[in-house]
């Protein structure tokens, strides 16, 4: 089910964080690059793309990578909301032994993932080989979504999924770069820099979004304004985001990377969140 | 039996890359992968036929795995093209996580097994893979020895599901098979029958336990089996029982002997609780400095005169 209302997307972006922390406060989540990226994901899933659950081989889905592996939850969420599988299975399932959802997302058990990740700077390369596939398969209309972590751009393999996306002329690939400056061990401008990221992308032939990542009225904004998927020109969406985003002891707090919270932090988390984002 | 000429001199290298054309021509899902080394790996013919269907990611192993997985995700089949030590070790996560782990039909073909990229240096030398890429599950590991073999391993990946690593020479092999040789992944081709002793090996080491068979009936008399192991994971059991029934195995692998052919084979016999006189040649667990593989292989013990050496040493031994 589409949301087209700015104003029910940020309900429903509330509901994917209060989601996410109840199952935080059950299982320990990587809670923290998991509400950065919610707005974002929110109106990925919920609003933008093409993608029908009762028919999740269809050829002219679009296609979702989640190269930051980590932010299963997120993703589950929202895959709930739109009605792949229960929010309730998320929560009963999440980290049990053989359970459909877990901290990395693994196709083996939930069908839903296109691509099972984990390790760094593998999903993003293999959405570039899907780009590719797409349009040697002459589908002109699906596009493949990819989202990664900032601190994933250290690895090696981006870069070499950077320049080869442009060389083959994948406009039918955005990936989302979820900037929220802060990676497990620290602040990314303390360990290695990503200096100016735009420009990176910029010269190596991308067309480069640069926004708040947090602001529901602007991502909506630039999805809308994406190029066609048969353009020539890969687009990566740099969202400037905030890790933890909505709580306050979790933002920009590298202690909250992953972690567990308690039943009285999870009252007082979902006071906040209402406070916060109620509309 | 098939004359024997060990002056011949096929380049399996050639032979695959240009086959390439023919797997494409059966199968319009088949695709083209390369890392800058279509030349080397000698595919360029494919690339001219058809440049829709062949992708040059430049000299990135890792994105050239995992490009080739994103276009098996959406039913393409990839034929990667490389040296097998940088598939297999430069992108050796890409392969588990990439390609292994959702079960891709992804065809990794490394040339360069073994020490076979001789004066390269250990750099292009692979004697890690059958290890790393058997330790992967759903990956398969194949290696050809003869020309026919190798054409005749490659239709079978057309119809086979899920990951394949073909490891092959650089190492000039010669004619082994006959046109109506039947290949079948999993099922050892047994090259020469013989009651007295078993070579088993795959590849390279092939044509030089033949050799040393021959010389060995012709010498002393005594038979010699000579098994082609062409699929080194899953290895063919019945085959190693049958080779222990001689009563002497040598394992001949152009591999570290560490988690290469003669592990596989080690491990049949001590499930099996098979008592035989058993030697393990391939590469000592050492760096080798520069030189060109068949001195290489002379230094080591595995070509013809170490393998008939060995047999010999074992054959006396009862």
């Amino acid at each position: 089910m589409t949301i087209v209302n700015v104003k029910e997307l940020k309900k429903a972006a509330l509901e994917i964080r209060k989601n996410l922390l109840k199952l935080c406060s059950i299982q320990s989540i990587h809670i923290g690059g998991d509400l950065s990226i919610t707005d974002v994901m929110t109106v990925l899933w919920q609003y933008q793309m093409n993608y029908n659950p009762s028919n999740i081989r269809d050829e002219n889905r679009d296609r979702f990578v989640l190269s930051k592996g980590h932010a299963s939850a997120v993703t589950s969420f929202n895959q709930a909301a739109i009605g792949c599988f229960s929010t309730e299975d998320v929560f009963k399932e999440y980290a049990t032994d053989e359970g459909r959802f877990s901290m990395h997302s693994c196709n083996l058990v939930n069908p839903y993932v296109e691509v099972s990740t984990g390790s760094l700077g593998h999903g993003f390369p293999v959405a570039c080989g899907m780009a590719a596939a797409l349009k040697l398969k002459k589908n002109f209309n699906s596009r493949v979504y990819v989202v990664m972590g900032d601190g994933e751009q250290s690895e090696g393999s981006i870069w070499e999924a950077v320049m080869n996306a442009v060389h083959y002329k994948l406009g039918n690939l955005v990936a989302i770069i979820d900037f929220n400056k802060l990676e497990a061990d620290g602040n990314i401008d303390d360990i290695t820099s990503l200096g100016n990221i735009a420009n990176k992308y910029r010269v190596f032939g991308w067309n480069v979004c640069e926004f708040d990542g947090n602001d529901i009225n602007t991502i909506k904004d630039y999805f809308d304004k994406l190029p066609p998927a048969n353009s020539d020109i890969p687009t990566v969406f740099i969202c400037h985001t905030i890790k933890g985003k909505g709580i306050s002891f979790m933002e920009n707090n590298v202690r909250w990377h992953a972690g567990k919270i308690t039943e009285e932090q999870y009252k007082e988390c979902i006071k906040e969140l209402e406070y916060n984002f109620s509309c | 039996m098939k004359i024997f000429n060990f002056n011949e001199k096929y380049f399996l290298r050639n032979i695959m890359g240009a086959y390439m054309v023919n797997i494409g021509n059966q199968n319009e899902k088949v695709v083209v992968v390369n890392a800058d080394l279509s030349g080397t790996c000698r595919n360029k013919t494919f690339t001219e036929i058809f440049p829709e269907r062949a992708f040059n990611v430049g000299i990135a192993e890792q994105n050239m795995v995992s490009f080739a997985a994103g276009l098996a995700h959406e039913g393409f089949i990839p034929y990667v093209f490389s040296m097998a030590p940088f598939i297999c070790m430069r992108a050796c996560e890409q392969c588990r996580t990439d390609v292994a782990y959702a079960n891709l039909n992804v065809r990794l073909m490394g040339t360069y097994a073994g020490l076979s990229g001789g004066i390269s240096g250990a750099t292009h030398w692979s004697v890690e893979d059958c290890a790393i890429m058997g330790s992967i599950a759903n990956m398969i590991v194949l290696e050809p020895c003869d020309p026919i073999q190798a054409k005749k391993m490659m239709e079978a990946t057309l119809k086979y599901n899920g990951p394949i690593y073909i490891r092959s020479t650089v190492e000039p092999v010669i004619s082994i098979y006959n046109n109506d040789y039947e290949y079948k992944i999993g099922k050892a081709s047994i090259v020469k029958d013989g009651v007295d002793g078993a070579y088993i090996c795959s590849g390279i080491t092939v044509k030089y336990a033949l050799e040393a068979a021959l010389r060995i009936e012709k010498k002393i008399g005594k038979s010699i089996c000579v098994i082609d192991m062409h699929t080194i994971k899953p290895i063919d059991k019945e085959a190693v029982i049958k080779a222990a029934k001689t009563g002497n195995i040598v394992v001949a692998q152009d591999h570290n002997k560490i988690g290469g052919l003669g592990y596989y084979v080690a491990i049949i016999l001590a499930e099996e609780k098979i008592s035989t006189n058993f030697i393990n040649l391939g590469v000592e667990d050492k760096f080798e400095a520069m030189a060109h593989a068949p001195y290489l292989y002379n230094k080591l013990g595995y070509d013809a005169d170490g393998l008939e050496k060995a047999m010999i040493n074992l054959i006396n031994k009862n």
